[in-house]
Parts: structure tokens; sequence; C-alpha cells
């Protein structure tokens, strides 16, 4: 799973969630693609949960790109705790998707192998998604 | 590539409700710019220009006060989301002039079994005529092996456009595809790393596989089903 090596900030604040992305929005590597449609935090099992079931549909005949990367870390107290005695402790990876990022890319198969694919690893993501190939999009 | 007509109004209103206001009118605000002139604001309507603007480098004839001039998208800002273009950079070129533009790379053909095609490069930078850019470049990768690396220098360009990126660039890599029991081995690990658990039989006990086994064809995945659900 995708961990940052070390971190300046072991506890960060929450990151804005809001917005659409700046840059990302388009294809770059391959043909075909998933735009996350709306903000969310994604998470490094998320993100390797997605990558196995398109991957897995593939089988070996693709190449998979994921343009993002979980360099956050977002804290947890634990549970039945009083408010207060500081922040909790890290409990989970994430990356801060805005809308209208290509969150995953696609090459080397056709195109049914691969909205297939996509649909599948879009099950695992938390957010509303939509398949995007460089032919032109759904939208 | 033939040249597309549109009708360009000059604009003298600026700044963010301006442009909305040309926008909600079915507009897209845009600007003229090239040969040390100086720029000139227009609005011009959203649907054809998007239309024009399917096709790469599509080059524009702008009516704009009773008089023509070429342009070319030079930057075009999209939607993230919608895809609706909000504004468009449009640069004026000349007949017979040579401008550097970036052409898709389309490929054409399968390669020999077992190779996994990838392309590095998607779109190349190439000099040519204003007035003919070609719309892409094709790559035959009919029966290539595994191992072919097609470079910039291999391409075989359209006649009068040169290239204008590095001749070693590497445009596709035929490469050897992983085989099923690698790809299978790896993304098992992947899983067991993860703490992914698949819903497969394999993951009933076997008295409950047997007893599955004895029923029905179809009883094993929805006895799985129902097992791993718990």
């Amino acid at each position: 799973m995708l961990i940052p090596r070390r971190v300046a900030h072991r506890k960060q604040h929450h990151p804005k969630r809001t917005g659409a992305a700046k840059g990302g929005t388009s294809l770059a590597f391959g043909e075909f693609g998933i735009q996350a449609v709306e903000g969310h935090y994604v998470t490094n099992r998320q993100i390797e949960s997605a990558r196995i079931a398109m991957t897995r549909h593939i089988k070996r005949g693709g190449k998979v790109w994921i343009n993002i990367y979980p360099d956050r870390p977002l804290t947890k107290k634990p549970a039945e705790t009083r408010m207060g005695s500081g922040k909790g402790s890290p409990e989970w990876w994430i990356a801060n998707v805005k809308a209208g990022r290509v969150m995953f890319e696609l090459s080397g198969v056709t195109e049914p192998v691969a909205r297939e694919a996509m649909r599948r690893a879009m099950h695992k993501l938390p957010m509303k998604c939509r398949f995007v190939s460089r032919e032109g999009s759904d939208f | 590539m033939a040249e597309i007509k549109i009708v360009a109004e000059s604009r003298t209103a600026f700044g963010k409700g301006a442009a909305r206001r040309i926008r909600r009118d079915a507009k897209v605000p845009a600007v003229l710019y090239g040969h040390g002139l100086d720029p000139l604001h227009v609005s011009l309507p959203g649907h054809e220009l998007m239309l024009a603007l399917k096709n790469s480098n599509a080059l524009l004839s702008v009516e704009l006060d009773g008089s023509s001039q070429l342009a070319l998208p030079k930057q075009v800002q999209r939607d993230p989301i919608r895809g609706y273009i909000e504004h468009a950079d449009l640069l004026l070129v000349r007949r017979g002039e040579k401008v550097t533009v970036n052409v898709p790379v389309v490929l054409s053909g399968e390669a020999e079994s077992g190779a996994l095609v990838v392309t590095e490069t998607t779109e190349i930078a190439l000099e040519a005529e204003a007035t003919h850019i070609p719309e892409a470049v094709e790559i035959s990768i009919e029966g290539l092996e595994i191992g072919t690396q097609i470079l910039a220098s291999d391409l075989q360009l359209p006649e009068g456009s040169t290239l204008q990126i590095d001749p070693d660039h590497l445009i596709v890599n035929v490469t050897a595809a992983p085989t099923a029991a690698d790809v299978e081995a790896e993304l098992a690990q992947a899983e067991a790393d993860a703490g992914i658990e698949r819903d497969e039989p394999e993951h009933l006990d076997e008295d409950a596989a047997d007893e599955a086994i004895g029923t029905d064809g179809d009883a094993p995945a929805e006895d799985g089903a129902a097992t791993d659900g718990q």
C-alpha cells in the first residue's frame, strides 16, 4: 500500500474538500481514466483496492497509472475517550481529491474491457466518479 | 484541415462579472493575439466553438467587424466537471506561416500476441504550415515484436511537417505483458498486504463446501457469499 516514507508533521489539520481540481483534470498517460465528480478523502486502502479490482479484470493486458498519492495523515481519537488531552493518533493516510481530478489511468486494453475494469474500481472509491477516455468523454 | 468559420463579437466589458454574463448568453469570452499586435478581446458562440475545437489544432477563420482573420487555438480553458469552454486564447496566423503545434499520435494495427503496447508520448510537437496542419500522426504497430521501441526519428511525418522534439524521444514502447501467474501472484500479495479477503469458495470451511457441492450447482456461490458476508 502507498504510505509516505516520512512526513514533516505527523499530525496535520484536515484539508479542505471543497472546490475543483486545479490540475490533473485530463488524461496524461493512458487512454482511459477515472475522474472524480466530487471531492473526497481517498485512503491508501481504497486506492489499493481499486487498483487490485482493475488489474484483476484486465488480467495481463494493460498498464495502470495511479495519479493520486495518500500523503496526508488523518488522526482519530480512541473510542469512548473524553474530549481534550490532545490530538488523536494517526489512523489513515489519505489523498485529498478534488472534483475533476483524474485518479487512475489505463492503457493497452479495449474500451469495453477498460469500462468494466473501471466500473469495478469505482465501486471501491468513496466518491461519485465517471469514466473518461481520450477519444471523448461520456459527458 | 479546412478552415472553420466563426463569427466573433467585439468585447468591451471585462472582469468576472462581464465574463459570466457572456457565458450566460451561451457565448465564450476569448482573446485574439499574435504578430506583435494589440490583443483583441472577443466573444465567440459557445456551441460553434465547442464543435470546432473537437478537431485538434482546428484552423478558425474568425470574422470580426467585417474582416476575417485566421487563428489557431493556443489555450482552451474548460470547466473540469462539466467540460464547457470557459475561455479561449486564439493565436493569429497567416497563410503559409510556419507554426509549431502539438499533434496527437494515433496507433493502428495490433502488435504480436503477448505484447503490451504503451504510448509513452501521446502528442508530438511538429512545425507545419498553418493551413496544412496534420490532424494526427499515425503509427502502425502491426506485428511489432516485443522489445521494439519507436522513437521520434522513426516516425513518418506528413509532407511539409518537421519534428520539433528530440529525435531520440520515445513514442511507443512494446514490452512483454506480464504472465497471468505473475499478475495473480502480485495481486495475491497486494491483497494479503492490504488485508483484503475475496469472496471465493476457497474461503469456505471444508464441511460447508461439501454440503454446498452436494445440493445444487449454484449453491456454492450463494452459500459462500452468505458465509463471507457474516
